[in-house]
């Protein structure tokens, strides 16, 4: 039975391997940029019988910096490329077992690219949807 | 019993467990209709029961893995092999949790299906050879 402390530990692991890029299995109370912010979104209970197969939906966060730096737009940009030393979806995807935790695990999207405002400053961020069976 | 959700029925085939590879298990038990109608069924059909058949349709998730459920079926496609499904979620025969054996024939599998972000599943549906069994303890 996979452990969701380790699952969260995990991916973050995996999104730290990104140069420059730190990552957090939780969500910290003053984020510093850049860096990627594995949020649980839900979890689907029984999908084989006998508790044989769990869903975990992550949503992760990826905050670059202030919304207003075309630098950053760029930074975001590489990180939401399918391709590359600096693509998420590689750098999660590069155990997808997570050192067999789980059985499987895919970045199916990015989305919500824009703003957001996290203590009174706006960042630029965007958001990964990671599916993970277990 | 009261009613209940559907999370646990155990499934073996050929002796192997594959309960938690299992998404959804179904066993059909039919009696062919014979017609008896004659000049005094009133201008009705009239049918009694003949033979009894079965068939079992199960559907998996795919996993290659040392002796895990989609190499079991690969050295089965063609034979006779044993099956059993555990009712009401239970893991043993009782009055509430009914245990149903029988043979079938595995007429075939799909070893590769599925499309791009899909997980990887199989279903069979296998005519059953022999008696269905059906015990409460």
């Amino acid at each position: 039975m996979a452990n969701l402390t380790t699952i969260r530990t995990r991916l973050a692991t995996n999104l730290g391997t990104i140069s420059g890029l730190r990552s957090a299995a939780e969500i910290p109370d003053n984020p510093t940029p850049p860096i990627g912010i594995i949020n649980l979104e839900s979890v689907d209970y029984d999908g084989a019988m006998g508790g044989g197969l769990t869903t975990y939906n992550f949503v992760v966060t990826v905050i670059v910096g202030r919304a207003a730096e075309r630098e950053m737009q760029r930074k975001l940009d590489s990180y939401c490329q399918p391709t590359g030393s600096q693509s998420v979806k590689v750098a999660i995807e590069s155990d997808k077992t997570l050192s067999g935790e789980v059985y499987d695990l895919r970045v199916e999207r990015s989305s919500g690219m824009g703003s957001i405002t996290v203590n009174d400053q706006n960042y630029l961020a965007a958001e990964f949807t990671v599916t993970v069976i277990a | 019993m009261a009613k209940f959700v559907v999370t646990g029925t155990t499934v073996t085939v050929g002796g192997t467990d594959v309960t938690t590879a299992c998404a959804r298990a179904e066993l059909v038990i039919n009696a062919a209709e014979v017609e008896t109608t004659d000049f005094g069924s009133a201008g009705f059909v009239e049918v009694i029961g003949g033979l009894k058949s079965g068939t079992v349709s199960l559907d998996f998730h795919q996993d290659f893995g040392t002796g895990a459920v989609s190499a079991l079926f690969q050295d089965l496609v063609g034979t006779v092999t044993a099956i059993t499904l555990v009712a009401g979620n239970g893991t043993g025969a009782t009055a509430e949790t009914p245990l149903y054996s029988f043979n079938a024939l595995v007429t075939s599998i799909t070893p590769v299906s599925g499309a791009v972000g899909d997980l990887g599943t199989f279903s069979v549906s296998f005519p059953t050879s022999g008696a269905i069994t059906y015990a409460t303890s």
